[in-house]
């Protein structure tokens, strides 16, 4: 067996069995599907249906309010001392009585258990729209069904289209590009610096534990540094796939156990939104008709290629990782603690951590110079680049950014085994710059 | 012309022996230089003691050796053939720096590193159960290293650096946190080793040991090599006349009629005996020293005294 390959299933192995990486490939996905289960779970909860028995003592707004997916409305006339028991005894939710008619700027609402947040709120929009249209009316004597055609004609929507080089027109949902473009910056940089440290602490543990001398007698350097780098990518590699595959099971499994979870007004209400929006622009019903493929959805859903976005991620991930770890065992080697790494880790994590402070003026102009040339430079461009691929990246420029990447993580690889071999065996000595300097030279 | 053949014969004959051959090796770091012309051989089935002050250069020297590290000039010849990568499967090193994986299990580290330097793993593991067996560590085989003492990390690093059969050894400091009971059976090993056919490099500052087990010595000094030779040539060499004289009796009066060509360095009187040092200056022979002695008083023993390690050590580096 080949020993970088010895290397890479040890490094591989005694990671995946430490109890940390169980605990955290465990708490992922729970994380994920709890970020996803609580809020559409709260959603639920306060979806119960609220009865709303409206009295209102003129009678003005009999049968005016509209009825909700949530809040439902009755009417009843009578004394309110007595009808308002009635949200006591849980007939209803809760009581509304309407003081002054269509001249009252003042109600109230008697409840036993505290409803939810929005219904006043619910309420009070009707309220002001039943009155203003009142007022409307009354003001200009416009005929009652004419008045429902103009409110109904007066309705509108805004389409958002970016048109690329091709003059070929997509929806875009700027907001959304750029929340994803965000979310996918920060994952990368979480995950390089993550897995970047672990690289460097392996390479420390190695040199303060002495053991390195009785490896590199069997095996070159660059085997060394290459079988730790590769086990430990395989790790996360290993790590996203469970994460994945766990969070898909744990929302699978209550998807099963209860169908309806994931059914969500507002996601329905959001869909059919689109499918407006597809009759609306006759030249892209694709959507209405490719609903049965989901990954066409999402692609569709969403103004960039899903594909080409998932791939980017995998590869600016990959990349970046292999690039800034590559540094970090260079100055694992160098130093003998922890400590003594910080000085020559800032340089290195600097980039990284400018593009992280830059993301959201990168996000508001995913194609101004900034992020242009952030999206570019090697050391910034695994973040920089995710931010702007949502919001389309031309071809060539995302080519020439991976290829910049790639050539200067060899560059950077030559230094830092340069470095490396060097480094592992110096011990208890007081490293500066000038000698990192002498040994790439050397 | 007859001669040269004798020569050339002398020489093949001389070659087929010799395991390593260092020739004029030069290796400097940017500050300093830490080899300087170095050359001596290495020949098969000796134990040769790498002796030198702290910073003479005999890690740098072991490293090269080990191909961690490269010359800047000069070669080595490894079974007459230019080092190569693959003669690192025929090299057994411990470092002076060793240590292994805390965290890891004993038995699954020394396969690890059994299997680094070749081994399949079947066959590491046949080999391990055995040598765990002999040093009476088989107990400790699941444990991790992070619970061992010291000792007993040094037995497993003595293990691993044996383990796949080679024909050279590098011990470096070997001696170091061992009492004086397992001092003892790793010396037993490294002669077994030797019986075996292993040649071995030995570089230690414990001279009582050099003394004990190496055939052959080299000494380094500020980067030069100052001495190599067999123990017993060396001896001999820096010899100083010295003989031990023991004879019965508590009266020394004869001796203030001792020629002058001898010269009383001790005297240490005992219950009933007088012990002597006596340093003899050439031409006089030990035997004249005798013919002294023997008709005054009753000789109980009489012994050369050759130079310790230790002594040829100071003074070699000293001068």
């Amino acid at each position: 067996m080949n020993k970088t390959l010895l290397i890479i299933s040890r490094e591989y192995l005694t990671r995946i069995k430490k109890k940390s990486f169980i605990i955290m490939t465990i708490l992922g996905p729970l994380l994920m599907a709890a970020l996803i289960v609580v809020p559409l779970y709260i959603v639920h909860k306060s979806e119960k249906e609220t009865h709303v028995l409206v009295v209102d003592d003129n009678d003005y707004f009999l049968n005016k309010f509209t009825d909700t997916k949530k809040v439902f409305f009755s009417y009843l006339s009578g004394d309110i001392n007595d009808l308002k028991k009635k949200c006591i005894s849980g007939e209803y939710d809760a009581v509304l009585h309407i003081l002054g008619g269509i001249q009252s700027n003042r109600s109230n609402l008697y409840y036993h258990k505290e409803p939810s947040l929005s219904l006043r709120g619910t309420i009070e929009e009707q309220m002001n729209k039943i009155i203003f249209d009142k007022s409307l009316i009354d003001s200009f004597n416009i005929a009652p069904p004419l008045f429902a055609t103009l409110k109904e004609r007066s309705q509108t929507h805004i389409v958002a289209l970016q048109i690329d080089e091709h003059g070929n027109e997509q929806k875009s949902f700027t907001e959304i590009n750029r929340i994803i473009g965000i979310v996918a910056g920060f994952l990368i940089y979480f995950f390089i610096f993550m897995f970047a440290s672990q690289v460097l602490r392996s390479v420390l543990e190695e040199k303060t534990n002495r053991i390195v001398e009785v490896l590199i007698a069997s095996v070159r350097p660059i085997q060394l540094m290459l079988g730790k780098i590769i086990g430990v990518a395989l790790v996360g590699l290993t790590q996203f796939a469970l994460w994945i595959v766990l969070t898909i099971g744990i929302l699978g499994a209550i998807q099963l156990s209860t169908p309806d979870f994931f059914q969500l007004g507002e996601t329905t209400e959001f869909v059919s939104n689109i499918d407006n929006q597809a009759q609306l622009t006759p030249a892209d019903n694709s959507i209405a008709l490719q609903k049965t493929n989901i990954l066409n959805e999402i692609n569709n859903f969403y103004s960039f290629s899903f594909s080409t976005f998932i791939i980017a991620f995998f590869f600016f991930f990959l990349m970046g990782y292999l690039l800034y770890s590559t540094l970090f065992a260079a100055v694992g080697s160098a130093v003998d603690n922890e400590t003594d790494s910080q000085q020559f880790l800032m340089p290195v994590t600097i980039p990284l951590l400018l593009t992280i402070i830059l993301i959201m003026p990168m996000a508001e102009d995913p194609n101004g110079a900034l992020a242009w040339w952030f999206s570019m430079i090697p050391l910034t461009s695994p973040i920089a680049m995710l931010i702007r691929i949502p919001s389309g990246v031309p071809l060539w420029e995302l080519l020439t950014s991976m290829g910049l990447l790639v050539l200067f993580f060899f560059f950077c690889a030559w230094i830092a085994a340069k470095i490396y071999r060097t480094g592992i065996l110096m011990y208890g000595q007081k490293i500066t710059y000038r000698d990192l300097f002498k040994w790439i030279k050397y | 012309m007859h001669q040269n053949v004798i020569r050339e014969k002398e020489k093949k004959r001389r070659k087929i022996v010799e395991l390593i051959r260092i020739n004029n090796i030069y290796k400097s770091f940017s500050n300093h230089q830490a080899l300087e012309d170095v050359s001596f051989s290495i020949s098969k089935g000796v134990i040769l003691g790498l002796l030198g002050p702290n910073g003479a250069g005999k890690t740098t020297l072991i490293r090269i050796l080990n191909q961690i590290i490269f010359p800047d000039s000069g070669e080595i010849l490894f079974n007459n053939k230019p080092l190569h990568r693959k003669h690192i499967e025929d090299i057994g090193y411990l470092p002076e720096e060793r240590g292994l994986y805390k965290k890891m299990k004993v038995g699954e580290q020394a396969i690890y590193l059994a299997r680094l330097k070749g081994l399949s793993e079947h066959e590491a593991i046949q080999r391990l159960k055995y040598w765990f067996k002999k040093f009476e560590i088989e107990s400790w085989w699941n444990r991790k290293v992070e619970e061992l003492s010291k000792g007993m990390q040094q037995k497993v690093q003595f293990i691993v650096t044996v383990i796949h059969q080679p024909g050279l050894l590098i011990f470096d400091e070997p001696f170091s946190g061992f009492d004086p009971i397992n001092t003892e059976i790793l010396k037993q090993e490294i002669l077994t080793l030797k019986e075996n056919g292993a040649t071995i490099i030995l570089s230690t500052h414990n001279m009582a040991s050099v003394e004990e087990i190496c055939d052959e010595i080299v000494l380094l000094n500020r980067s030069k090599k100052i001495l190599e030779g067999k123990l017993v040539d060396i001896k001999q060499h820096f010899k100083k006349h010295l003989f031990s004289i023991e004879f019965a009796g508590t009266s020394s009066d004869f001796l203030n009629s001792l020629p002058e060509n001898y010269k009383i360095l001790s005297q240490q009187e005992n219950y009933n005996s007088i012990s002597l040092t006596v340093q003899i200056t050439p031409p006089s022979q030990p035997n004249d020293l005798l013919n002294f002695f023997i008709p005054n008083t009753q000789i109980l023993s009489f012994q050369e005294v050759l130079p310790s390690m230790n002594e040829i050590f100071i003074e070699t580096v000293t001068s």
